[in-house]
């Protein structure tokens, strides 16, 4: 209706606004995407004559399906543990009115501060029975060995708790902004009807920020899939040979990096390209995520909670 | 550490004669933290001479770098010290990273190497230069052997008698680590068991049920059941918090093992005055008492380099010269190279000088040298990490099962299928 109206000037305002990103998205998407393709039928030393058989030669690979297990492994508890503590985290943080809420914010976003290399270093402290702070406890628990803790079998679930308190309070804060763009009217409305806390983070809070959790979730999903930092660092610095190719960024690392093989680490990178890319199709076409995108996109809640409201009466 | 690195590689540059560049040689240099006090020096000796760019790098680098180097096509380093199993892929054509060093100095030098630089012989060229050697020998506390009433062991059944004493006896005592490449070193490859030994580029013999490994699993399996032999790697927190209470009495251990593992506060910790060496002991039914190597660095030239020679005589330095081997001040305090040198001649400097350390209760030298003209001549470098191996399957399935040779099978599928994946043939003899 009155957008038709608005559509052109729009329309070049969005390629200028846009080309910056398109630009990036050439040089470290598009391009490599290409120079990939390129790469697959490259000559290696354990492929000398190269050809397109890579694809092949990967998913036969010994270390594919033991990599599959461990990454998908590592996504079923890290991905549902993100979605169900950040959400119920937000809703508490929201919920609660005390003065010192600003200093619980603040206590959130410590862990994630300590990420990556850090983070493999301190996890390894913490979780070693003989350097542990908490080894009296783990003795207790019968673990005095670290054979017992730090094996590859284990490495799922450490694995998934490392990321999880590295990422966890980021993405708190995150919901928690985003239930703060929640008009105060629908919340006033609800609370008059005689909607409890509960029912008011439960009801009328997470529908509202429903699309927000979405896409936490894809973001979270397609970072998962990504893992490497971690494990290449457990593997080449604390427990050397527990994380060997462990996850399929580091089989692919491992393929290029350490065996000169580019065609099929390019091979295996744009295998990996299929599920992301599915996700994101999905996402796109069969949600409404990306309808009607306005900043903050509050006038929209707005709209919908108004709706809501007209609804209900 | 890589402050002090960081610090030392300005003033490297700082000091170049910047007027002279273009009529010198110029020559980039990796090497590690233990080997950079060495290559710095050799960049102040050869100021004038030589422009020397030294730069700290970890062991492993050159492998994963040298891709990047071969896709821009430029930006390879001159020499590099790097772990000894990465010859067999650099010199690969289509890596193509590995010159070929024959020529570059006269016969005679290499013939001093004696068996020292064997490693880098492959289908009788010369493609690296061995900087050290890490052959194993038996590593023991001479004063709790004095102590609990045993003899030295000569054989491996004598070791193993010792181990069953012991754990009735005295409980506690550790007889040593298998975790990481321990047992390989120590007990695989000086028994001949055939998992890493390649008879050519394409052809790899790996057989984990061959007799000379069952033998070994055979003899330790009690000593693991007993704990007096330990499945944990030698560098493991834990490991090394149970031997520091003064619980170690003995190992079948590499040349390296007093000064690195052994000495250091905040490693083993075993008091000065204590520990001795011994030749290994005997396999039942063989001639030769085999040692295992476990590292033992190479230096590797590119064959990009324009100054191969320049290349070559650093290091030659490193391995022959009398201010690397020995004089050098390290970081930590102490001098000289921290590694049994493989060149003869450099060798015959060094153990002069380790032979009067008086950390030893007596000169660990005469069993160092016995054993470096008895390193097992089957394990081969190889294109796949064989190392890393180690870490991947063995331990983590030693850890599990405890049971030896079931572990052993583990690495043996791992490295069979590592093989296989990089266009080896996998045989079983």
């Amino acid at each position: 209706m009155s957008q038709g109206r608005l559509h052109k000037p729009k329309n070049l305002l969005m390629i200028v606004m846009l080309s910056p990103y398109l630009l990036l998205l050439f040089l470290f998407g598009v391009l490599p995407l290409i120079m990939a393709v390129i790469n697959v039928p490259s000559k290696s030393p354990a492929n000398p004559n190269g050809g397109w058989h890579v694809f092949k030669v990967v998913l036969n690979d010994f270390r594919l399906v033991p990599a599959m297990w461990h990454v998908l492994g590592f996504m079923a508890i890290f991905v549902p543990l993100m979605i169900f503590f950040v959400v119920a985290m937000s809703l508490m943080l929201d919920a609660n009115t005390a003065p010192w809420k600003k200093y619980v914010r603040l206590a959130y976003i410590v862990p994630a501060c300590i990420s990556g290399s850090v983070a493999v270093l301190l996890w390894y402290v913490l979780l070693e029975p003989t350097l542990s702070p908490f080894k009296g406890l783990m003795h207790w628990m019968g673990v005095t060995q670290a054979i017992q803790i730090w094996r590859t079998s284990n490495l799922t679930f450490i694995l998934a708790f490392m990321a999880f308190f590295a990422l966890a309070g980021q993405w708190i804060l995150i919901q928690f902004g985003s239930l703060q763009s929640i008009s105060t009217e629908v919340l006033e409305a609800a609370r008059v009807d005689g909607c409890s806390q509960v029912q008011l983070a439960l009801k009328i809070k997470l529908p509202l920020i429903r699309k927000y959790v979405i896409y936490m979730g894809v973001l979270v999903f397609a970072g998962g899939l990504q893992i490497f930092v971690e494990p290449q660092l457990l593997n080449s610095s604390v427990y050397h040979g527990i994380a060997n190719q462990w996850s399929f960024d580091q089989l692919s690392y491992s393929l290029a990096f350490d065996n000169g093989n580019f065609g099929e680490a390019s091979a295996l990178s744009l295998m990996l390209l299929v599920p992301s890319l599915i996700g994101a199709l999905i996402v796109i076409f069969k949600t409404d995520m990306f309808e009607d995108v306005t900043l903050k996109s509050g006038r929209k809640m707005k709209k919908e909670a108004q709706a809501r409201e007209a609804a209900q009466a | 550490m890589l402050v002090v690195a960081t610090a030392a590689l300005l003033g490297a540059s700082l000091v170049t004669p910047v007027a002279t560049q273009a009529a010198i040689p110029s020559i980039t240099i990796w090497v590690d933290s233990p080997r950079l006090p060495g290559a710095q020096l050799y960049a102040q000796i050869m100021k004038g001479k030589v422009n020397v760019n030294v730069q700290l790098h970890a062991q492993g680098d050159l492998v994963a770098k040298v891709q990047l180097f071969n896709t821009v096509k430029k930006g390879w380093p001159d020499v590099v010290f790097g772990p000894p199993n990465d010859v067999a892929f650099l010199k690969n054509p289509l890596v193509n990273n590995a010159l070929m060093l024959d020529k570059l100095q006269s016969p005679a030098i290499w013939k001093a190497f004696g068996h020292g630089n064997d490693w880098c012989n492959l289908n009788g060229h010369y493609y690296c230069v061995k900087n050290d050697l890490a052959q194993t020998v038996l590593w023991y506390n001479k004063t709790l052997m004095t102590q609990f009433g045993y003899k030295v062991p000569t054989t491996m059944a004598e070791f193993a008698a010792i181990g069953a004493d012991v754990a009735k006896n005295h409980p506690g005592y550790s007889m040593g680590p298998l975790g990481d490449q321990a047992a390989y070193s120590s007990f695989l490859e000086s028994s001949q068991c055939p998992l890493n030994v390649a008879k050519s580029d394409t052809v790899v013999v790996i057989n984990a049920k061959s007799p000379k490994c069952t033998r070994v699993s055979a003899l330790l399996q009690p000593m693991i059941d007993s704990g007096v032999l330990d499945v944990r790697s030698p560098f493991d927190a834990g490991y090394i918090k149970d031997v520091q209470a003064g619980k170690w009495l003995m190992n079948v251990g590499p040349s390296w093992w007093g000064q690195f593992v052994l000495r250091p506060a905040s490693s083993y910790n075993v008091p000065a005055g204590q520990v001795a060496t011994a030749p290994m002991p005997l396999w039942a039914g063989e001639t030769k008492a085999y040692s295992g190597e476990y590292g033992g660095g190479i230096y590797t030239i590119s064959p990009h380099s324009k100054f191969p020679k320049e290349a070559l005589a650093f290091a030659m330095f490193m391995v022959g010269d009398v201010r690397n081997l020995v004089t050098v001040k390290n970081p930590d305090g102490s001098h000289g190279a921290p590694t049994y040198p493989a060149y003869g001649p450099g060798n015959k400097i060094w153990v002069q000088a380790v032979a009067k350390d008086t950390y030893y209760a007596q000169s660990i030298v005469p069993a160092l040298d016995t054993q470096a003209q008895l390193i097992w001549p089957g394990t081969k470098p190889v294109r796949y990490d064989a190392n890393g191996a180690w870490g991947a399957s063995f331990a983590t399935d030693l850890a599990q099962t405890k049971n030896l040779q079931h572990a052993i099978e583990a690495y043996a599928t791992y490295t069979s299928n590592a093989a296989t994946q990089v266009g080896y043939a996998v045989v079983s003899k």
